[in-house]
């Protein structure tokens, strides 16, 4: 282990008497949002109402170390540090959680988290690396977009308007240069500028809407019908697309004031159309697509907002205020949770011109997001906080930061990479969730990688692992100290005096050996591998 | 810490089959003349063809064309027709029945093969046409449906088993994930997935296959040994045992469930099962030496051992598009021809394995991909995704071989005899394999659900 990295693993393991030394440390000029509060106020004010109106006793606030670690993962996209974890635990101020909140939304880890976020939703064809050039400049805009703090019908716009003559990445890519200029182009590209495609995908995303089981045919029991499907597609219809003859498509020059197209396979030819019925008003200044954009994104679009706030909800919650949060009206499984909180959060986030942070902010300082996970059965409209399977990326950041290899979760390595580091490859087997978080499926495969794999498997051999082997060399730690520190590293908290009891024990049974690392090697795989640190909980 | 909940007893993992013998066709059988209903008269009769020797051991392969193979160049060729292309027919063992002539060895066991021409279905996109293919569903609605690997695989597993019930070989999922999920059947059912196939991923060229095919990370890392990965998997149980009982909910079930297997597997001496190294180089090379054909022999290994449902995906050839492969929209007929030859010896070699050791006839076998290919030769001399007429192949046990069932028009553009539905295909397979099409499972939205859809009627003139 190199001089630098032992000095940060192990600045982080001695209780220091101030959090504040380490490089991620809060910035103290990053102050809680008054409006948030106010937010966060009303809506633990409308649940506790229905709380009170359904007799449902929600569960217990949550530890600090709990909320913690569950903020953390949500705006940071990975668990604390050891350094982080003591920091805050120590932490006496009776606001240190809108602190952290408001520190937390101002790091680099906020841009990085959210644009692998959004690059799933936008991008799912990019989800198993499939022809990674293609993808070239996407992850950069949005990381771009999220690092400024663009709002976020301004963000939608730019990606529903770019212009789509300039040099695709797939062109730009045989010079390096395009490879890193940021472009939504992608989106166009993954799509292969098709009509029916981008339709589908923005009408899911930012409309919460379904509508491509109407594609073909009209559905008896379905709200939609095939020609407001090919309406809205008809907005995307002057997008021309060229072969490449090698199965890729780039997209060519856009036709920029063609407002039909015909059905494929039909000779019904239909106009562009928004969802809701209405009439686009043309004007000749702009385009389809933007007049598509500015219909979609206007303050008094009837879907946008609510979608945005209920994408926002379910990712902290890991169930939307209605489900599911890709067919918010019309689906014939379509389940409202909260009606009134929806709307009443969507007008906040529209008067605050479509600030993703102040709605992070607003709905993480709720009480009701601060409540603990524990408890049996059923707890019905968010009386207590659900377990929640991680995205790859967490998983994989989360298991870099527990495991002391910070560099390894660092902050560019976000990129969809021709060339699959180790990262890529973990994604490959952690990343291709297809259900919510809370219904996440374990593989036997991810199970067999973790416990036998080579990335645990290097941090849990006391030679190779970087906080394994910091925790065995700091020479004023005893065993209750080592072991305190495995628990902040992996689950961030400390163990009850209960588990210091039962892992005393199995350490000295197991410590019995030539090599009283192992032991110690033992617990960590163990937490490592434990439910405890693979969830979100 | 609990320690009576360690050591992992093998028969731990054993899951209960709810109510043997009490079936739907019981139910049928007792309840239908009770209540007077007329029953459908395909239910009683595959009741009496299936399944004379209960004790034999049933097992489905697929052969999985990623891609949407072309019909036009395999099972139903148009030699003549403008629509046809250059690909010209050949005789087969059986009189009256041609294919494409890139078959020459299929064409050589036609006797085997019961060829579908009138496949008839209505989802012309990848994703949407393998879960249907897949699953017997349409996609979208609130049921996740489980794929034909987990439904088959559950109701074929045997208790005693240390091998999963459904092992996929080399997918390509990236198109459809849900089309190869256990649905609502849950993670318990999830096919175990070997050499998966992810553009960019390790499956290139030069690769190691029989280390491919392995079970990737299942031994103990090196310098750990048995004990101590014993005992510190017996505390990685008792953490999880204290964590997950106030943390109730499908994601912490699933994570115990894929931990209790994985551990039962790593102790497992039925791994072996994927040492392909264990085989003769001759049956190897006459299997094919590429992902394909050692699939193949890695299925017939592990129909040997008892896993009832096995997959393999052909979606790769050397200079054809990696993971759609059979996604010839350019240059349709070199592809093809690069694609049969992995094809017919891999699926040749496999029947006569399979013939040799006595399995054949409780194997079936089932060719198709998520739909065929237009009869209309595009301007890059390519076929588009076409779903109006098309092929599927059975084989194999329980399938009554040598003939063609339906046919297309000399055009290729409609079905003119037979139309076969997806459904209808299904619950041949499910008949073929001695089960009943309308057993029926739980579901995720509190109503049973049959394992094909109800207006399935099995193609009778395939069953033996």
């Amino acid at each position: 282990m190199n001089r630098i990295a032992f000095g940060l693993i192990v600045g982080g393991i001695v209780a220091l008497p101030t959090p504040n030394l380490q490089a991620e440390s809060p910035k103290p000029t990053v102050s809680p949002s008054a409006d948030a509060t106010a937010m966060a106020t009303r809506i633990d004010q409308l649940l506790a109402e229905s709380w009170a109106a359904k007799t449902i006793t929600p569960a217990e606030p949550a530890t600090d170390a709990e909320f913690l670690r569950r903020v953390y993962l949500d705006l940071a996209g990975r668990v604390p540090t050891v350094a982080e974890a003591r920091g805050f635990l120590a932490d006496n101020r009776t606001d240190k959680r809108r602190h952290l909140i408001a520190s937390l939304l101002h790091r680099p880890t906020y841009g990085r988290h959210f644009t692998t976020i959004w690059r799933h939703l936008l991008l799912p064809e990019a989800d198993t690396n499939r022809q990674p050039l293609v993808f070239a400049g996407f992850d950069s805009w949005l990381h771009g977009q999220f690092e400024r703090n663009v709002s976020f019908d301004q963000m939608v716009r730019e990606l529903l308007t770019t212009p789509l003559d300039r040099p695709t990445p797939l062109k730009g890519i045989n010079n390096l240069q395009g490879a890193t200029n940021p472009t939504p182009i992608s989106y166009y590209t993954a799509k292969e500028g098709k009509p029916e495609n981008l339709a589908s995908s923005s009408a899911r995303v930012f409309l919460g809407l379904r509508l491509e089981c109407a594609q073909c045919h009209d559905h008896p029991f379905a709200t939609w019908t095939r020609d407001q499907f090919w309406g809205l597609a008809a907005f995307y219809a002057g997008i021309r697309t060229q072969d490449r003859g090698n199965g890729l498509s780039t997209i060519g020059a856009e036709v920029l004031d063609r407002r039909e197209l015909s059905i494929p396979g039909t000779n019904r030819v239909v106009q562009a159309t928004f969802p809701d019925g209405t009439e686009p008003v043309w004007t000749s200044k702009l385009t389809p697509r933007q007049t598509l954009a500015a219909w979609m994104t206007a303050k008094d679009n009837p879907y946008f907002a609510r979608a945005a706030v209920n994408r926002v909800w379910a990712q902290l919650f890991g169930i939307g205020l209605i489900e599911p949060v890709d067919e918010m009206a019309g689906g014939q499984d379509t389940v409202i949770h909260h009606q009134a909180l929806l709307d009443e959060l969507a007008r906040a986030f529209v008067a605050q011109k479509f600030d993703l942070k102040f709605l992070l902010e607003a709905i993480t300082s709720t009480k009701a997001y601060q409540l603990s996970s524990r408890g049996k059965g059923q707890a019905a409209l968010f009386s207590r906080h659900s377990l929640r399977g991680l995205t790859g990326e967490q998983l994989y950041d989360s298991l870099s930061t527990a495991t002391g290899q910070p560099d390894a979760a660092g902050g560019d390595d976000l990129l969809i990479r021709p060339n699959a580091g180790p990262r890529q490859e973990f994604l490959t087997k952690f990343g291709q969730q297809t259900s919510k978080p809370t219904e996440y499926e374990t593989s036997i495969i991810q199970a067999l990688t973790l416990m036998n794999g080579n990335f645990v498997g290097q941090a849990t051999r006391p030679k190779t692992g970087e906080l394994l082997t910091a925790v065995m060399e700091a020479p004023f730690l005893n065993e209750r100290g080592r072991v305190e520190t495995i628990y902040l590293a992996t689950l961030s908290r400390r163990p009850t005096d209960k588990e210091m009891e039962q892992v005393l024990a199995f350490l000295v049974k197991r410590g019995s050996g030539d090599n009283p690392g192992e032991a110690l090697a033992d617990l960590f795989w163990a937490l490592l591998n434990s439910a405890e640190f693979v969830f979100n909980h | 810490m609990n320690s009576t909940s360690s050591s992992v007893p093998r028969s731990a993992f054993r899951v209960p089959r709810s109510y043997p013998g009490w079936d739907r066709r019981h139910f049928l059988r007792t309840g239908a003349a009770a209540l007077g209903v007329s029953v459908s008269g395909w239910l009683d009769q595959l009741a009496a063809a299936a399944a004379p020797d209960p004790q034999r051991k049933r097992a489905c392969i697929l052969l999985w064309m990623n891609g949407g193979p072309s019909q036009m160049d395999t099972f139903d060729p148009k030699p003549g027709h403008a629509n046809g292309g250059p690909i010209k027919g050949i005789e087969t063992k059986v009189p009256g029945i041609r294919v494409a002539e890139h078959l020459p060895m299929l064409a050589a066991r036609a006797d085997h093969l019961a060829i579908i021409r009138g496949m008839a279905t209505k989802e012309a996109d990848h994703g949407r046409g393998s879960y249907l293919m897949r699953t017997g569903r349409v996609p979208g609605g609130p049921l996740r449906y489980p794929t034909i690997g987990s439904f088959v695989g559950k109701e074929l597993e045997r208790p005693d088993s240390e091998l999963p019930c459904s092992v996929s070989i080399a997918p390509f999922r990236l198109l459809s994930p849900e089309a190869y999920g256990p649905g609502f059947l849950g993670p318990r059912y999830a096919p175990l997935v070997v050499a998966e196939n992810v553009i960019g991923g390790p499956n290139g060229r030069n690769q190691d296959i029989a280390r491919l095919l392995k079970v990737q990370d299942l031994d103990l890392p090196n310098g750990v040994s048995d004990q101590r990965g014993n005992a510190r998997i017996e505390f990685r149980d008792g953490l999880d045992e204290e964590f997950l009982a106030d943390h109730p909910g499908a994601a912490g079930d699933g994570h115990r469930t894929a931990y209790r297997r994985a551990v039962s597997l790593m102790r497992s001496s039925a791994v072996k099962a994927f040492d392909l190294t264990e085989e003769k180089d001759a049956l190897r090379d006459k299997y094919g030496r590429n992902l394909f054909g050692q699939g193949c022999l890695l299925a017939r290994r592990l129909v040997e051992r008892g896993v009832p449902f096995i997959e393999v995906t052909l979606s790769s050839a050397p200079g054809v598009n990696n993971g759609l492969g059979w996604d010839t929209h350019q240059t349709n007929f070199e592809s093809v021809e690069k694609l049969c030859e992995i094809l017919d010896p891999a699926w040749a070699t496999l029947m006569d394995d399979l013939k040799d050791r006595g399995l054949l006839d409780t194997t079936t076998i089932l060719w198709m991909g998520e739909f065929g290919r237009t009869p209309k030769i595009n301007p890059r001399k390519g076929r588009d995704h076409w779903a109006n007429s098309w092929s599927t192949v059975l084989a194999g046990g329980g399938i009554k071989g040598g003939q063609v069932i339906g046919a297309t028009t000399p055009d290729g553009m409609e079905v003119k005899d037979r139309p076969v539905s997806v459904p209808d295909l299904l619950a041949t397979v499910c008949t073929a394999i001695g089960l009943d099409p309308a057993k029926q499972n739980a579901s995720n939205v509190g109503r049973p659900i049959r394992l094909v859809e109800p207006t399935a009627t099995p193609i009778k003139e395939v069953l033996s």
